[in-house]
């Protein structure tokens, strides 16, 4: 595999008519590594997809493939993506393996291997016991995993998923998540947008945070996290006097305020996870029962709440 | 190579709704019968005849006109009535049967038969007919007065019945014009033949067009742009587009033409000239699909349309009324529809036995019309498909 990251873009801009809907927005993914772009509706997620799938001119920027430069005329870098649209696009009255079959021979493959893959995609999307049925019967999360697995199916070196579980039961939203998470262990480069916070903190090993249109942020969870302080708060429940307890803790550097409460102390620290056994051994000394014990980490809701002043989701 | 993908993934999706091949094959023949068989009669030509005291070989006359094929007869008051019809078109020739024909037959005196016919051919070929006709009835006439002069009858009703007995013996002899050198009599136009060629071609064209709503659905479901996002350029998308509203074209006229002719035994002519014409018209139906495809967003908004220029169209262009029963102005402006060159060109396939060098300049005006519109397509799809 060619050095150097998968995907990098830099400067990318469009607008359309009066609304810039992508301004200056740039990263870059490494093989192996799964990229979020998280933003709220309208931050232009799927401009910014369009545009490096090839099939929106920017207005501005540049964005290179494994090398090789994409633009609308660019025909032959796309075999080296996979693009999984936000609305489903499917043919609703072909069965599956129709439809992979179909999409196999515009990525250049000759029949048979189309039907092979087909069958592989098939498999790994656990629609092969219902390969035959026309698409229209499906359920909305066998679609949505049909969708995906045409994004697979020429095995790119890059994966675009736009917001691939919107209106996905639960338990379909967790096997493509778990697909996802497979994929970047065999080495794809993932993009992925969600205005899901959850989806983002589990899948990506960075995350890049989109509004209006600009990224305003971007690092791997901890390295956001930590911008907005990376305090996490500790609620603990305990009977009796406090007061030597609450006292005890706020001596330590990494506790940044400790009150105490009508049942118990509360505290705010920095890496509470870390420090937790070290709290339950002053309450011991201190002569404390700790009934218990809640933490509260910061998430990127909370950054983008920082970041914004608003939350991801009205 | 992606566009024969493209194409045959349009085919198949054609065709696997039920309610499609109802529509395309089904549909389209069921009316080539219906038409056929309500209005061919109409079409096949009424021949007036005068027996008013003509008697009974007059009669008898009257009922062997009547037995021949593909002609009818009407019986009319008197010669001058019959004139008038005929010369009004109402009907295709007329026979004048003179009061006393029997009598003078039987009395040995030559009578004379009064043949009334329009300038044109079927006319003509009507008069064959008649002859015909009146030629055999002489001729087993001529039998009774030779039996009757030889002495072998005693009296002409005798004579008469022993020539009838006689003729039913005798092979019988019928004269069919012949054709040689290019230009043949002119060919009878069957009972479906002229039903079967305008339906063809006005369901060929609602289909394509109704193919424009399966193009806007691709679209509206974000088919394109994924086929796109493919490394396959927009010009194979476009040709697959193309290809498939083409293919689908073929294969209706293909099941129509072998089914109506297999079916009903409807005759479209020469072969070649019929696959040239069903191909470039093909192309221009693809082309018109496909443009009126790229000028709605939705489907909804597309099907009242495409069914409008299908209906409108074929109608302006003889599907409906034959062109022949345009007024000349009427005729030119109905021009302007390539199905109107369809229909000239089938018309001289079917009804002058043209061969493909007869309708060369209807083939050159339908792919002047195809390469048009399909230019026009394109242009609009690439447009279209990479906003
Ligand atoms: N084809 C278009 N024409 C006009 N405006 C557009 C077009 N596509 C996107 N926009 C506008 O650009 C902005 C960004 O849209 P985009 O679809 O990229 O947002 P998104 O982040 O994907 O949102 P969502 O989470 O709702 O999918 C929006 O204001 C949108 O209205
Ligand atoms: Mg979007």
């Amino acid at each position: 595999m060619a050095p150097g990251p998968v995907l990098s873009c830099e400067g990318l801009r469009r607008r359309f008519g009066g609304i810039v809907a992508v301004d200056g927005v740039g990263f870059v993914i490494q093989a192996g590594e799964t990229y979020g772009l998280l933003g709220p509706n309208g931050a232009g997620k799927t401009t910014t997809i369009s545009m490096i799938a090839g099939l929106l001119q920017p207005d501005a920027g540049r964005i290179v493939v494994s090398g090789e430069p994409v633009s609308t005329r660019a025909v032959a870098v796309r075999r080296l993506i996979g693009y999984v649209p936000q609305d489903l696009a499917i043919y609703p009255d072909l069965s599956a393996r129709e439809n992979l079959v179909f999409f196999g021979r515009l990525y250049g493959m000759p029949a048979a291997r189309a039907r092979e893959r087909a069958s592989e995609v098939l498999e790994l999307t656990g629609l092969a016991d219902r390969a035959g049925d026309l698409v229209k019967t499906y359920s909305g999360g066998m679609k949505r995993r049909l969708n995906i697995g045409l994004g697979l199916l020429h095995r790119p070196r890059l994966l675009i998923l736009d917001e691939p579980t919107v209106g996905v039961d639960p338990q379909s939203r967790n096997a493509i998540l778990e697909s996802v998470e497979s994929l970047a262990g065999e080495g794809i480069a993932v993009l992925y947008t969600t205005h899901y916070m959850e989806e983002a903190e589990r899948l990506c090993d960075r995350v890049g945070i989109i509004d209006h249109g600009a990224l305003i942020a971007e690092g791997t969870r901890d390295e956001l996290v930590s911008m907005v302080g990376g305090r996490d708060r500790v609620r603990l429940l305990a009977p009796g006097d406090l007061g030597a307890w609450a006292a005890a803790l706020a001596g330590r550097e990494w506790v940044h305020e400790a009150s105490v409460t009508g049942q118990g102390v509360d505290l705010m620290v920095t890496g509470a996870r870390g420090h937790l056994a070290e709290i339950l051994a002053a309450a011991a000394q201190a002569g404390v029962t700790v009934r218990s014990v809640e933490v509260t980490e910061p998430d990127l809701e909370a950054v983008f709440l920082h970041l914004t002043g608003r939350a991801l989701r009205d | 190579m992606k566009a024969l993908s493209i194409g045959l993934v349009n085919l198949r999706r054609a065709f696997r709704q039920r309610s499609n091949v109802f529509f395309v094959f089904v549909f389209p023949m069921l009316l080539i019968l219906v038409l056929g068989v309500t209005f061919g009669g109409a079409a096949t030509p009424r021949v007036g005849v005068v027996s008013a005291g003509s008697g009974p070989l007059g009669t008898a006359l009257v009922r062997q006109l009547e037995g021949l094929p593909h002609l009818k007869v009407v019986a009319v008051g008197g010669p001058a009535a019959l004139v008038t019809d005929v010369a009004r078109g109402n009907l295709g020739a007329g026979l004048v049967i003179p009061r006393g024909y029997s009598e003078a037959i039987r009395g040995g005196r030559a009578v004379a038969l009064r043949y009334v016919q329009r300038p044109d051919p079927s006319s003509r070929q009507l008069g064959q007919a008649i002859q015909g006709v009146v030629a055999a009835q002489a001729a087993v006439l001529g039998a009774a007065r030779f039996a009757v002069a030889q002495h072998a009858a005693p009296g002409f009703q005798a004579g008469l019945a022993a020539a009838r007995r006689a003729e039913a013996l005798v092979p019988a002899v019928t004269v069919r014009p012949a054709s040689a050198g290019t230009v043949p009599f002119a060919q009878r136009v069957g009972e479906f033949d002229e039903g079967a060629w305008t339906e063809l071609v006005l369901f060929l064209f609602l289909t394509a067009m109704t193919g424009a709503v399966g193009q806007i659905e691709v679209r509206r479901l974000g088919l394109s742009r994924r086929m796109l996002a493919t490394p396959t350029p927009p010009s194979a998308v476009i040709a697959g587009e193309a290809l498939g509203r083409f293919l689908v074209a073929i294969i209706q006229a293909a099941v129509i033409i072998t089914g109506s002719a297999l079916l009903f035994g409807v005759g479209w002519g020469s072969p070649p000239g019929v696959a040239a014409v069903v191909i470039v018209f093909s192309l221009v139906a693809a082309g018109a699909g496909i443009l009126v495809g790229t000028l709605f967003r939705n489907e909804q908004q597309a099907i009242g349309v495409c069914l409008l220029l299908g209906l409108g169209l074929g109608a302006l262009g003889g599907c409906m009324v034959p062109l022949e029963l345009f007024s000349p102005a009427m005729r030119a402006v109905a021009h302007v529809t390539p199905q109107a060159w369809a229909n000239d060109a089938f018309a001289r396939l079917v009804g002058d036995g043209a061969t493909i060098a007869g309708i060369a300049p209807q083939l050159a005006v339908l792919a002047g019309y195809a390469a048009a519109v399909l230019a026009l397509a394109s242009w609009r799809l690439r447009r279209v498909l990479t906003a």
